[in-house]
């Protein structure tokens, strides 16, 4: 109990006495975690969406004329010898004919002056969840393209493969920023800590001759970095969800963000941040001891 | 450090050399014991190596040549948490003063006592009777860098009886004090040796150690030398 008194009343001395490099590296730590949970979280929400318009992914089939009952089968057998599939479902001429009238609602009259069998048929594949990367898709589009009768196959490619690389480069940026995010907690608090060493050098060397411990010497400065990790991330990640609700409060309703349904970080992934920051400080912190403190 | 048995040394010195880059001979084949109790002076002039001998003794510097053992323990040889545990029970008071000039007279004071982790209370306590003894209450609050060289060596002082270790090594502790201030330090000196601690005083004041009954050393460039008005005195024909 004496022990801690005289720790924290030794660390409250240490943080009244450099509060304003304290304070520049606290704003530092902040704001790296800020960055790196913003494109995490945009990130996290991205392959959630994914995974969304993945249980929406179908495979549309083109087909020159409707199939007979016994081709259908023999295409079912083609399609499921490639792939498990969740289900196939065969459209034809006039379904498809009335489905894109049902979608046109009160302009269903442009159709007036076209043939009912203007559309082609077709069969709607939708793949198992397993079917998830786009070189997988893509394998199995250009099977379904070399089915017998099979004219085209869309899934909307051009979309999904956007989508994708949007998810890399948000990947690439997360890792980035996750670098930025461990250079500046370990290096800038490495640096604030060495600071306050050379500063206190003669401070130092008094309780040294004094007999202070190791311990005595050393905890204070570990208890700073670990102060920085916490204040740090959580002011970070406070600021985060103050943007979140704010983006959510002025960009709610039909578009983009709707679709997407972004959620904030989980319980567990907001603790993980914080004890990684926390770790990352007191590392900086030890670090930055062991090099430049002579005890 | 246990209770001490009679006669014993607290410090023990063995034909002790040192010598500072590149060649001065600091300290040469210096050999003296020291029993726990006891009180005694350093003399010598002003270079003669009493402040050099007083950092052996403490572990601020280590021998080039011979042995150096405080309560039992080799300084050359102790490792790791020893030499913090030695430390707390060594108050030393500096000559150049080893203050925090940003710091009140209390927190000076108070440094050597939260190094061993004493209670808040315990030390608030014993600065204030500490303060009391040196009349320096007053100066409580004040900042040790605003203050005279005077006070200031009543700081160093005060800091190096706080703790009450077993040994206390005065450096010139009454070079800036008048003649009723030194008369104010002698006696705290005095009562901590009554209680049990053992004092070694480094001085140029011929009036604090004249009339005294302790044992007087004196250093000659270096070397332990027989002072001119008395015999050197040993722990055997100790008062």
């Amino acid at each position: 109990m004496k022990f801690f008194s005289n720790i924290l009343l030794q660390t409250s001395r240490n943080l009244q006495k450099t509060w304003a490099t304290q304070f520049m590296t606290l704003l530092t730590v902040s704001l790296s975690v800020l960055i790196f949970s913003f494109f995490f979280l945009i990130y996290t929400n991205m392959i959630k969406a994914g995974e969304r318009l993945g249980d929406d992914l179908r495979l549309t089939i083109y087909l020159e004329e409707e199939p007979v009952l016994e081709m259908q089968s023999q295409l079912v057998r083609k399609i499921t010898n490639f792939n498990q599939v969740e289900e196939i479902r065969f459209t034809s001429r006039d379904d498809a004919y009335n489905r894109l009238a049902t979608q046109l609602g009160d302009n269903v009259d442009v159709l007036d002056d076209l043939d009912p069998s203007f559309l082609p048929p077709s069969i709607e594949v939708y793949p198992k969840k397993n079917l998830s990367s786009l070189a997988q898709i893509k394998r199995f589009s250009e099977y379904l393209s070399t089915l017998p009768g099979a004219i085209k196959v869309q899934y909307g490619q051009e979309w999904i493969e956007r989508f994708n690389y949007f998810t890399k480069l948000l990947r690439i940026i997360v890792l980035l920023s996750g670098t930025l995010l461990i250079l500046t907690t370990t290096f800038m608090v490495a640096y604030t800590i060495r600071l306050a060493v050379v500063a206190r050098q003669a401070e130092l060397e008094i309780l040294r001759l004094l007999g202070a411990t190791n311990g005595y010497i050393r905890t204070p400065f570990l208890i700073e970095g670990f102060l920085q990790g916490l204040l740090g991330s959580t002011l970070g990640l406070l600021a985060l969800f103050f943007l979140f609700r704010w983006i959510e409060l002025h960009f709610s309703g039909p578009g983009f963000l709707q679709l997407v349904e972004f959620t904030f970080f989980s319980p567990t992934i907001i603790g993980i941040i914080i004890a990684a920051s926390i770790t990352l400080c007191t590392g900086g912190s030890f670090s930055s001891m062991r090099k430049f403190m002579r005890i | 450090m246990d209770t001490p048995p009679a006669k014993k040394s607290i410090v023990e010195i063995v034909r002790a050399t040192k010598i500072y880059t590149p060649d001065v001979v600091a300290l040469e084949d210096i050999s003296l014991s020291i029993t726990y109790g006891e009180m005694l002076f350093l003399t010598g002039m002003s270079g003669a190596g009493k402040t050099t001998l007083l950092k052996l003794i403490c572990g601020m510097e280590h021998p080039d040549k011979g042995l150096v053992e405080v309560a039992g323990k080799d300084l050359n040889r102790i490792k790791g948490v020893e030499i913090p545990q030695l430390r707390q029970q060594i108050g030393m008071a500096y000559q150049d003063f080893k203050l925090l000039p940003d710091r009140t007279v209390a927190q000076n004071i108070a440094m050597a006592m939260e190094v061993s982790y004493q209670s808040i209370r315990t030390i608030k306590k014993r600065v204030i009777e500490l303060l009391q003894k040196l009349r320096m209450e007053h100066k409580h609050d004040a900042l040790a860098g605003k203050l005279s060289r005077g006070e200031q060596q009543r700081v160093t002082i005060a800091r190096a009886v706080a703790n009450s270790p077993k040994l206390i090594l005065a450096d010139e502790p009454t070079g800036n004090l008048d003649s009723k201030t030194t008369r104010l330090v002698m006696e705290l000196f005095e009562q901590c040796n009554i209680s049990g601690t053992t004092i070694l005083i480094a001085t140029h004041d011929e009036g604090i150690y004249k009339k005294s009954e302790n044992r007087v050393l004196e250093l000659h460039s270096g070397r332990l030398v027989q002072p001119a008005d008395r015999t050197i005195s040993t722990p055997n024909n100790m008062p």
